[in-house]
């Protein structure tokens, strides 16, 4: 009773135990896949993070996608099953085929997989690519011919870089049914990645190398870039116009041609790549120009080629510019010593003169002799005087004293003391005043005075016997022409050359208008540069002065805030003004 | 008979000096004249055929150098002795004016009286 009574309490035991013992296996093996699945899914994270940041690193020193491929190649086993993985990149002359063996595989293999993946770039590209050689390598394991096993699973992913297509990466199997779609996300991602690092690079290199091309484009010198056997990667304009090259691409032959007996080029290049130093030729006189010459080797400063030369760059200076000014300097210079060693030269030569002979005895010759030594000391006073004003002027320390004063008195005054000069060389000096001048204007009357005498003394000394000189002044309107303004008050005026007056505003204006030689526009434009005045002023010395009055008169007039103009015509006469503004 | 001199300078003071200390100096054996520049002095030149010309390399309108070819270009001219003003710094360019013959020198800035008086005496002889 008590056994029969058992039984199905056991049984009912039993069938619990096994309800559990199948629930729990179940519910193990549940849990078990799903922690499979979390470990499966974790580690393809891991690897899809490794794989992209190994790409990332990878690409971020190489932009090569052949070696971005190779990255990937390598490390996909970890993640994708597969007998063979392989890619196809396009370069210009040839078809890179690589195909990196995960197990052995017979030929005929590698050859339908190269020839699916030839004929899936072709239909991308929508080009044939049968004329072209196509480059094999094959790496990992090796082939064997005793395996009969075709291509049973296939998956081509296109690499694109900067929208495009340069190749196709490809995984294949001996097994049938693997590589689904949804499988392959990850290949995707990682293709993906390594194409958008290498074009985000390619931009950044192409910004980069056209903003180098601009600059080198741009530059004034010239500019010829090699590599290391010589041969001409890069000019600018530049540089082509030195060798007077100006269609086509130069070759550094060209150069070496235009060059010879003058530089040579390549010596210079070689010297420079091989001993790996910066060279500079100073000075070469080439073309009727002078040229300063640097020779540096190039080196790599970015990517796997850091440090290595990579060839030579010529750049020429133009310096015949400075070796101008240089000259035109030392031209000032030695004139300057000529022109204060001539009259020093005399005063000692009449000091002697006086000592030795009977001279003193001569009334008349000694008091020549007197004036010749006034004469000789005024001449170095007055440039020893005008020197230090444009070494002043230059130097920014140019002391205007504005006072007020009355420009008509001031006038009248200078006309007036030149009055005994104009009449002895035969020449009609007056004044013509404008109306309504006002009363007092704001100026450095000494400073001013030495201007208006300037102008007037050179307009007396260049006009010929019987010819006028008239001073002027007026009130200038802004707008107005001062030639018209001029003209209203009756006075003479020179437009010829004279750059447009309307700009000027208002101002007293005063002037000088001579019926002297007049000036060519070449000359009009050197009046005022210090170093060409006093060349000219030396040759030209039948006429008194340094020559430097002109630059002063525009230093002193521009100190007050005016502006200083001539308008000349070669053979009828000139017009010099000067304004101070109101 | 007296010889003729002939200076050609733009610098007067120069000129004078020069003239006066020839004069002086050769105690009646010189004539001495005086042009101020390359053209007027030609004409002198050309006029008075002097025995010997004292010339200013660096002058207005025509140049020592232009006065030179000139003045051997013509047969009154061609033997005649010439002796250049210049300065020290301008002897490197007087290498034409050698070729041109001429006889001497004096540098400007540092001449004496008494040098040039001998010079003229020993070319005049």
């Amino acid at each position: 009773m008590f056994q029969s009574g058992l039984l199905p309490v056991i049984a009912v035991l039993l069938t619990l135990y096994f309800a559990v013992v199948v629930f729990s296996y179940l519910g193990v093996r549940r849990i078990r896949r799903g922690a499979l699945e979390k470990d499966r899914e974790a580690k393809r994270r891991l690897y899809e993070l490794a794989i992209l940041k190994e790409v990332a690193d990878r690409t971020g020193y190489s932009l090569n996608i052949q070696k971005v491929l190779d990255v990937i190649v390598g490390s996909l086993n970890q993640f994708l099953e597969y007998s063979a993985v392989s890619y196809m990149l396009l370069s210009p002359s040839k078809i890179v085929f690589k195909a990196d063996l995960e197990r052995s595989v017979s030929s005929q293999f590698i050859k339908d997989i190269r020839t699916r993946m030839l004929s899936a770039l072709s239909a991308l590209l929508g080009r044939d690519l049968a004329g072209i050689e196509v480059e094999e390598t094959i790496t990992g394991a090796i082939t064997l011919e005793d395996i009969d096993e075709p291509v049973r699973s296939y998956f081509n992913i296109p690499l694109v870089i900067g929208a495009e297509l340069v190749g196709v990466l490809t995984v294949s199997h001996t097994k049938e049914g693997l590589y689904k779609e949804s499988e392959m996300e990850i290949l995707y991602k990682v293709v993906n990645q390594a194409s958008q690092a290498v074009t985000k690079l390619e931009e950044v290199v192409k910004t980069e190398q056209g903003k180098v091309a601009a600059m080198v484009e741009s530059m004034i010198e010239g500019v010829v870039m090699t590599d290391i056997d010589y041969r001409i990667i890069a000019t600018n304009p530049a540089a082509k116009e030195i060798i007077g090259k100006k269609e086509g691409a130069p070759t550094i032959f060209d150069f070496i041609d235009a060059f010879k007996g003058a530089l040579d080029i390549r010596g210079k290049l070689e010297e420079a790549i091989k001993l790996d130093k910066v060279l500079t030729i100073d000075e070469i006189f080439f073309n009727n120009k002078y040229y300063k010459i640097v020779v540096s080797p190039v080196r790599s400063s970015v990517g796997l080629t850091r440090g290595q030369i990579l060839g030579g760059v010529v750049i020429f200076h133009d310096i015949t510019h400075e070796k101008e000014a240089e000259k035109m300097r030392s031209d000032f210079t030695s004139m300057m010593v000529h022109e204060l060693r001539s009259p020093l030269g005399n005063i000692k030569k009449i000091g002697e003169m006086m000592r030795s002979s009977k001279i003193l005895e001569d009334k008349q010759a000694s008091s020549e002799y007197v004036s010749m030594l006034y004469e000789s000391s005024s001449s170095m006073l007055n440039l020893v005087n005008d020197l230090l004003d444009v070494a002043r002027l230059e130097a920014g320390k140019f002391d205007i004293d504005k006072q007020s004063m009355d420009i008509r008195t001031l006038l009248a005054e200078q006309v007036k003391f030149f009055e005994a000069t104009a009449q002895g060389a035969g020449i009609n000096l007056k004044l013509l005043v404008g109306e309504k001048m006002p009363n007092y204007v704001m100026a450095d009357a000494k400073r001013i005075t030495q201007v208006a005498g300037n102008l007037l003394s050179n307009a007396l000394n260049y006009t010929p016997k019987g010819g006028a000189v008239t001073a002027l002044c007026f009130v200038h309107k802004k707008g107005m022409i001062l030639g018209d303004e001029a003209a209203a008050i009756g006075a003479p005026w020179v437009r010829d050359n004279m750059p447009s007056t309307a700009e000027i505003p208002d101002s007293i204006v005063v002037a000088v208008t001579d019926t002297g030689e007049g000036l060519a526009k070449e000359q009009i434009d050197k009046l005022f540069n210090k170093f060409t005045q006093f060349a000219s002023s030396v040759r030209q010395s039948d006429h008194k002065g340094t020559g430097l009055g002109l630059v002063i008169v525009k230093g002193i007039v521009e100190s007050h805030g005016g502006t200083v103009g001539v308008g000349s015509k070669a053979g009828t006469g000139s017009t010099f003004y000067f304004t101070l503004p109101l | 008979m007296s010889k003729k001199i002939l200076i050609i300078d733009d610098d007067k003071i120069f000129s004078k000096i020069l003239r006066d200390g020839l004069v002086a100096g050769g105690q009646g054996k010189y004539e001495v004249a005086t042009a101020f520049d390359g053209e007027e002095g030609f004409l002198v030149a050309e006029r008075e055929k002097p025995n010997l010309i004292m010339l200013d390399m660096m002058m207005p309108k025509v140049t020592g150098i232009e006065f030179l070819r000139k003045l051997r270009g013509e047969e009154w001219g061609k033997d005649t002795p010439v002796i250049v003003e210049t300065q020290l710094s301008d002897l490197e360019k007087m290498s034409e004016g050698v070729e041109l013959g001429v006889r001497g020198y004096i540098i400007k800035s540092d001449y004496s009286l008494d040098t040039i008086l001998r010079q003229v005496e020993d070319i005049l002889k």
